[in-house]
């Protein structure tokens, strides 16, 4: 076989290596071990100097060592970074490696391949618009290390223009699969993607809270099929904390017992009753498995399990970006009767703490003994005290609510609902702390709701009799704007959610016009969710219901076959396969155009006439076209006959259109 | 690279048969859909298994964009199998002339080509023959030499000419077996006399003036022509190359004396093939000397005379002599 001949890699081709190198490991920063990134350096540094000329190949041996070396330290941290981390890095150090040690081309094939599956791990964390286009480029980049190989001694750009045109003529036939290829459900489990958790926590204690407040990232996005409820109906419930020993506020363990078994479980709640809003919420990867929803919520998606304290929970971690759809039931209650455990477990306090709050809840419970006029009194009261609402509280000490309540005077959400909560038990009524986030910015062109963690909040749940769990946010009752119009209606956003990031574009919201543009990308950003990353098989049925109008096997083959051998006929167009028209042609068909009709007038061309004879001939039997007639067939012949040059075929060929018209009219 | 590929005798007669119906032999060819045949490479087979792997891939994590790679990887190598095709397609190969050889000798087609368009790394080469690689085919007319290893004197033909190409990707392996009609007479392989003709190769000038003489000065050249590439390097003119003239080939004066005569019964009874190649050696000797001769081989018989023409000639008909030896002496 004649496969290889040639087996030197061309300078043409090293350095394009060392580009599609750099363009494929730069976007995988945030996977790679420290260790990696140090030997995917020396590996990058190696290479530079191999093709300046100041370095020799590495030996065998050293390679060897090199990726024994890192083998065996991936191995023993593999725990701590997770089954799929590892393999990402073992495969960025298989690639690093091979890189330094590349001799023939069919090494570059393999660091090519390794790199296309490089690209596709980046996808794994990666799946904005901005970064599809960056690992399109440097998809496009390691498409051009195969064309150096044919392309020894041609300039870069023609390289690049080649490596381009590939994929560009490419992609329409990839969006055509990818529109009409079935979306199967996933094959088999996989290694999941482990990371730091963003957003909420298991876990609040005061300062928690306050942290998200920082943060101007999007937590996740809601569109609703009617139009969403009002501000201060945006409870979304994320977690319920049940547990208090003083400092921080807990899950049950009951509850973590079930989010651990959930796998192997069939969700236990029934749907409730009513009319429910219908609405699809597309997660942002949190890493975490609680989902959103609005009171009561209810998912059929069989990926959720509906949890007995009425919150959505996810099966598998969150890890990219994640659609699901929820029917909120608004008015239904939720566990209209309580069991005996729960409402013990709702009562409890640790003992001897804040005891200042302790004897302001007998008093409470003295001067109100009806348990809702009790609250609706707390309420008030935390409304007519001199209460602040604050994102940067002053400190408490260990008797946390008391110095809250009576010393400072000033708090965020997770104060005041801590110490709604703990003082309505004192007072037994069975409550809790829920925490999730309230409000959402409504995108007007898309018409959805954004939701980001600086809007996190905790409120409180009470469960009365008759009615199950009622929501109760004292924040409302000390400033109310916070609940009717949001968060940033309250406070300032350079001094909370964009202290820490000065780059975000949420800055841009002072600037009307700038801010129209955020708007725009923003619904740009969520067209991308909901059509390409989010692109299911309901999506795909309704796309080609909409393209084909009811799709049918014939409809469908037909559709393809007709999109396919178009696709095939541009490309075959653009590679300069087709050429519709040979020169002259169209001119010859309007002259003889011109003989026919000159023929029906009893001038017929003769088989063997020259069309100069013609000419004469025509000249002499009608001389009130000679003229026209004569330059018509001059230039018929010189643009048939004669080598011009472009333009001057262009000029003639205009003339001779020109006299064509003429002397049809006076045909 | 040798082949280790043989196809079965009779399938590979079809085959053959099929090939010359479909690409009949001609001189010059036009590369076209009847001419190029196109199937993927072990490289391409390794890409639909790593688009294979991304879409399962992708699919396990629910992940569209990883899916949206495989399928734009899928349909690269799509486009590719056209670019394939136009890399070979349009492409006019035409054969000219071959260099003089001798049997033993790695002889050199000259093929000519030219393309419409560009079209890059070309491989050409004859069935178990080295590779010729071609780095770009403009629409300027290039000739390069293949080369094809030959043992045989007589009528040699190359067998089909293979030309592939693997452009842009390396994903799919395009390819033609074009018959250029390009059949050569390559002569016996030049042995020395050591008989009667023997004197030949002696220095002395002033030998054996019956024998057909020539004038001194036999060493003055009559001029200079250019060099035929693949012709022997023994009559370059190396100086004139290294004086920056380019390459020629020295010829020389026309002798003048009486002919000479020699016939395959010159030589004592050895095989038929080394009597040839010693006629052969001989024949090279006398017209480098510029001497007349006349060649008798058999029934056949060449009238002296001399010039590069006479030469010819005399070294066809010695490479055309039919293996088997005639019953006559």
């Amino acid at each position: 076989m004649s496969s290889e001949h040639s087996e030197i890699i061309s300078r043409h081709s090293l350095l394009w290596l060392l580009l599609a190198n750099v363009a494929i490991l730069l976007p995988l920063y945030e996977k790679l071990t420290p260790w990696t990134m140090a030997i995917c350096g020396i590996c990058l540094l190696w290479r530079l100097g191999i093709f300046i000329g100041k370095v020799a190949k590495p030996p065998r041996y050293l390679v060897t060592l090199l990726a024994l070396g890192s083998a065996i330290t991936l191995a023993l941290i593999i725990n701590s970074i997770g089954l799929l981390n590892g393999l990402i890095n073992l495969l960025v150090l298989g690639y690093a490696l091979k890189y330094i040690e590349m001799r023939k081309r069919r090494d570059v094939r393999t660091v090519v391949l390794v790199g296309y599956f490089l690209i596709a791990l980046t996808f794994i964390n990666q799946q904005s618009i901005i970064y599809t286009l960056i690992l399109g480029l440097v998809t496009t980049i390691n498409t051009c290390v195969l064309v150096s190989l044919y392309h020894e001694g041609n300039k870069l750009k023609e390289t690049a223009l080649m490596g381009s045109k590939l994929i560009i003529q490419s992609l329409p036939l990839a969006a055509l699969l990818f529109i009409v290829l079935p979306k199967l459900p996933p094959l088999w489990m996989v290694p999941q993607n482990s990371s730091a958790t963003t957003g909420l926590s298991d876990q609040v204690s005061f300062g928690d809270i306050e942290k998200l407040t920082r943060s101007a990232s999007l937590a996740f996005r809601a569109e609703f099929d009617r139009s969403p409820p009002t501000n201060h109906l945006l409870y979304w419930r994320a977690l319920v904390m049940e547990d208090y020993n003083g400092k921080v506020w807990t899950q049950h363990k009951s509850i973590k017992q079930i989010e651990k078994d959930v796998q192997f479980t069939v969700s236990g709640r029934a749907r409730p009753l009513g009319n429910p809003v219908n609405y699809s919420v597309i997660a942002e990867p949190s890493y975490q498995n609680w989902l959103y929803g609005l009171d009561v919520a209810f998912s059929d998606d069989s990926n959720i399990s509906n949890l007995p304290d009425y919150r959505l929970y996810a099966k598998r971690s969150v890890d990219q970006q994640y659609r699901y759809r929820v029917q909120s039931y608004l008015k239904s209650p939720m566990s209209p009767v309580l069991d005996d455990k729960v409402k013990q477990i709702n009562l409890s306090l640790p003992e001897a703490s804040n005891l200042k709050t302790q004897a302001f809840a007998n008093q409470l419970m003295q001067e109100y003994p009806d348990p809702l006029q009790r609250l609706n009194a707390l309420m008030n009261y935390f409304n007519q005290g001199d209460y602040f609402y604050t994102l940067s509280p002053p400190r408490v000490g260990p008797q946390q609510i008391d110095d809250f309540l009576f010393e400072n005077k000033a708090g965020f959400c997770v104060h005041y609902a801590s110490a709604f909560t703990f003082i309505a038990r004192k007072t037994g009524i069975p409550t809790r702390l829920v925490t999730g986030y309230q409000g959402g910015e409504w995108n007007q062109q898309a018409g959805y709701l954004s939701v980001y963690q600086y809007m996190a909040h905790a409120w409180a749940e009470v469960w009365l009799e008759g009615k199950g769990w009622v929501r109760f946010d004292p924040t409302a009752m000390i400033a109310p704007q916070r609940v009717l119009e949001g968060f940033d209606a309250i406070f300032q956003p350079e001094s909370s959610y964009l202290l820490d990031s000065p780059f975000s574009p949420l800055r841009l919201r002072e600037f009307p016009l700038l801010n129209k543009l955020r708007l725009s990308l923003a619904s740009m950003d969520y067209y991308w969710s909901v059509w390409v990353l989010g692109f299911d098989s309901n999506k795909q049925q309704r796309v080609l219901q909409k393209l084909l109008g009811g799709v049918t096997k014939q409809k469908m083959s037909l559709f393809m076959l007709i999109a396919i051998s178009l696709i095939g006929l541009t490309i075959a167009y653009s590679a300069g396969l087709l050429t519709f028209r040979q020169r002259g042609e169209q001119h010859a068909t309007k002259y003889t155009q011109i003989c026919n009709k000159l023929s029906g007038k009893g001038l017929e061309r003769r088989l063997d006439e020259g069309p100069l004879d013609y000419g004469k001939r025509v000249e002499l039997a009608m001389p009130s076209l000679a003229n026209e007639f004569a330059l018509f067939t001059q230039y018929y012949i010189a643009l048939k006959y004669q080598p011009l040059t472009k333009e001057g075929q262009k000029k003639i060929s205009k003339l001779f259109l020109r006299l064509f018209k003429q002397i049809k009219k006076k045909l | 690279m040798v082949s280790n590929r043989r196809k079965p005798g009779k399938l590979k007669q079809w085959f053959n048969q099929w090939l010359n119906s479909r690409l009949p032999a001609a001189t010059k060819v036009t590369l076209a859909h009847r001419s190029v045949f196109i199937l993927p490479s072990g490289f391409g087979l390794l890409w639909l298994t790593l688009v294979l792997l991304l879409f399962l891939f992708g699919t396990n994590y629910q992940n569209n964009l990883v899916i949206g790679l495989s399928l734009l990887l899928l349909s690269v190598f799509n486009t590719c199998i056209i670019y394939s095709y136009r890399n070979l397609a349009g492409m006019t190969i035409s054969s000219t002339l071959s260099p003089q050889a001798y049997a033993g000798d790695t002889l050199v087609f000259p093929v000519r080509l030219y393309a419409s368009q560009p079209q890059y790394e070309v491989l050409l080469n004859y069935p178990n023959n080295q590779i010729k690689v071609i780095k770009k085919v403009t629409n300027e007319a290039s000739t390069s030499l293949i080369p094809f290893i030959n043992e045989r004197r007589g009528r040699v033909s190359p067998g089909r000419l293979k030309i592939e190409s693997r452009y842009p990707l390396g994903l799919c392996r395009a390819w033609s077996h074009v018959d250029l009609d390009n059949e050569h007479i390559v002569y016996a392989a030049p042995l020395e006399a050591n008989e009667r003709l023997s004197h030949l190769d002696s220095e002395q000038d002033y030998v054996a003036d019956d024998q057909g003489g020539h004038i001194p000065g036999v060493d003055e050249f009559k001029g200079l022509r250019q060099h035929i590439p693949g012709e022997s390097l023994k009559q370059v003119a190396w100086k004139q190359l290294a004086q920056g003239r380019g390459m020629l080939t020295k010829e020389f004066q026309q002798p003048q004396g009486e002919p000479q005569w020699l016939s395959l019964t010159d030589f004592s009874p050895t095989s038929l093939e080394s009597r040839l190649s010693q006629l052969t050696h001989s024949v090279d000797r006398l017209s480098e000397k510029g001497q007349i001769f006349g060649l008798q081989l058999g029934e056949r018989t060449i009238q002296p005379a001399d010039g590069e023409a006479h030469r010819i000639s005399c070294l066809q008909a010695l490479a055309l002599v039919p293996a088997k030896p005639e019953t006559r002496t």
